[in-house]
């Protein structure tokens, strides 16, 4: 039985009192602890496609399954992890990643166990009593990553998160995140721009087709073995395959604003 | 090395201020203008002394901010009450937004003659100067600050589970805190400016007041000791109080 089930027949924004069509008929499924890549051209939905599944929008026409449930509002079962991060200043990292936990009234003793297992996870033990300014890009991202996973969420959202890193933090973030999969299991929706990055972490890809109306235009299916290194060859063929399909989706794209 | 910078920059004031001092004496030595115009550094000094000395200038302070607290607290509750109105019915907001600005920027002497019809001669005349001068500051901070606060601190929050109240508490205020307190130190500059306009209206003790005495007892140094008098207290207040307090959210906020 897939975890999440995704059926949305259209989304729409009203632009100038102009109703614009996001995305449509978006369809597809997740099994449990897959890890699952969307990419697309910019401005296509993918953002508006995981506030759909995270339930914080809910104004579509379909439907979203989680677990044969509909999905009626945002819960702690879907995290999101964003680009622009969304860490707390005024806590340190140790209470950025039980600020969930607290929500939940849990256990002090619990807590206390559990931020500092995800706080290991992520290496940055040492940090756990700095405030998030005084962290470099990639340890904000790593404590994101560890407050989203403290709560044991069904299912991570990830959106673009680590596209505002310089190339070096990004590369050593894929391999833990690789890793943190491997030992977590966890079931994890991966948007991002970059088709390498994609075919590095996803087992699938989703490719979508540019706004408006943006469908699921191919989906690739990545079988290489873990952990992926981005600049493998195996890696490169793969993202050449999928950057034939996904040109042409931004050509269209780039032609339409011209043509405006 | 942190220390010795600190003295010398301790040491370019203090000869910056001492410097000041002399051109004063000079000035009064050259006789320009008679003494109870010009009084010399020496007879200020030694006003501020006696005043201090038989207790005048501390019953002064302690009324003043007696009011200041009534008037300042008032304008706190009542104008973060009104702002968090305004943010949640914005049709009130927009059509009301251009008469706070106008009220905000109202001079608080403005607000005398209300006060003085509405509560005659008295202390909730002075009160109410305060509150005027001072409410719809703390209104528009208020509202514009929980505005500012970035909707990706929402989105978290609301995402890990925090709604309503708590969402309220442990994610909106928090991140609305450091505009929050420019807000309200520029308020608290706003009602003590307001206190003093009002305190030299009429015979209401209080510093605002000396002032006044002095000048009915054309006492020069009068006027000038209570004027250092506030000017330290303004110092005091902004600086020590609200400067370091912003400087201490400012470093942990990262900003």
């Amino acid at each position: 039985m897939p975890i999440l089930k995704v059926d949305i027949k259209s989304k729409s924004f009203l632009v100038d009192r102009v109703n614009l069509v996001v995305l449509e008929n978006i369809n597809f499924q997740i099994e449990k602890g897959e890890f699952l890549c969307v990419i697309g051209p910019s401005g296509c939905g993918k953002t508006t496609l995981l506030n759909i599944i995270a339930g914080l929008d809910l104004s579509y026409e379909g439907y979203v399954l989680h677990q044969e449930q509909l999905i009626k509002g945002s819960d702690a079962h879907r995290l999101l992890i964003f680009q622009e991060m969304g860490l707390f200043p005024w806590l340190t990292v140790k209470e950025n990643i039980e600020f969930g936990l607290k929500l939940k009234r849990m256990d002090k003793k619990e807590i206390e166990n559990i931020s500092s297992k995800y706080l290991e996870m992520v290496n940055l033990a040492k940090f756990k009593n700095s405030f998030i300014h005084e962290l470099s890009g990639g340890m904000k991202q790593r404590v994101a990553l560890a407050r989203a996973l403290a709560m044991n969420p069904d299912i991570l959202l990830m959106d673009e998160p680590f596209s505002s890193l310089d190339a070096q933090a990004r590369d050593i973030l894929h391999s833990e995140l690789q890793k943190i999969w491997a030992v977590t299991k966890k079931t994890i929706i991966f948007i991002t721009h970059n088709v390498r990055e994609a075919v590095c972490l996803g087992d699938r890809i989703l490719v979508l087709s540019s706004a408006p109306g943006a469908r699921v235009k191919a989906t690739f299916s990545v079988n290489l073995p873990r952990p992926r290194q981005i600049e493998s060859d195996g890696v490169i063929e793969n993202v050449k395959l999928i950057k034939k399909v996904l040109d042409s989706e931004i050509e269209k794209y780039y032609g339409m604003q011209f043509n405006k | 090395m942190a220390c010795n910078l600190i003295n010398k920059k301790i040491t370019k004031q203090l000869i910056l201020y001492f410097i000041l001092l002399a051109l004063w004496q000079i000035l009064v030595s050259l006789k320009i203008w008679p003494q109870y115009l010009l009084p010399s550094p020496a007879k200020v000094c030694a006003t501020l002394a006696e005043g201090f000395k038989n207790h005048t200038f501390l019953i002064g302070i302690m009324i003043s901010f007696k009011r200041l607290l009534i008037g300042f607290g008032i304008s706190i509750f009542c104008g973060a009450a009104l702002g968090v109105f305004l943010l949640k019915y914005k049709i009130i907001d927009e059509a009301l937004s251009g008469l706070i600005l106008g009220l905000q920027t109202l001079p608080s002497i403005c607000w005398f003659p209300l006060a003085i019809i509405w509560f005659n001669l008295s202390e909730w005349a002075i009160i109410f100067v305060i509150i005027a001068g001072s409410l719809f500051s703390i209104t528009m901070a208020t509202s514009t600050a929980f505005k500012n606060v970035p909707p990706i601190y929402i989105k978290a929050g609301r995402n890990m589970g925090a709604r309503g109240v708590t969402l309220l508490r442990k994610v909106i205020i928090p991140a609305a805190i450091p505009s929050l307190l420019i807000g309200l130190r520029q308020s608290w500059s706003f009602a003590w400016r307001s206190l003093m306009a009002g305190e030299l209206l009429f015979n209401s003790l209080g510093l605002g007041y000396l002032l006044y005495m002095g000048r009915e007892l054309n006492d020069m140094s009068m006027v000038l000791a209570v004027m250092l008098v506030i000017a330290a207290i303004s110092i005091t207040i902004d600086r020590w109080i609200f400067g370091e307090l912003e400087a201490k959210i400012r470093l942990k906020y990262g900003l």
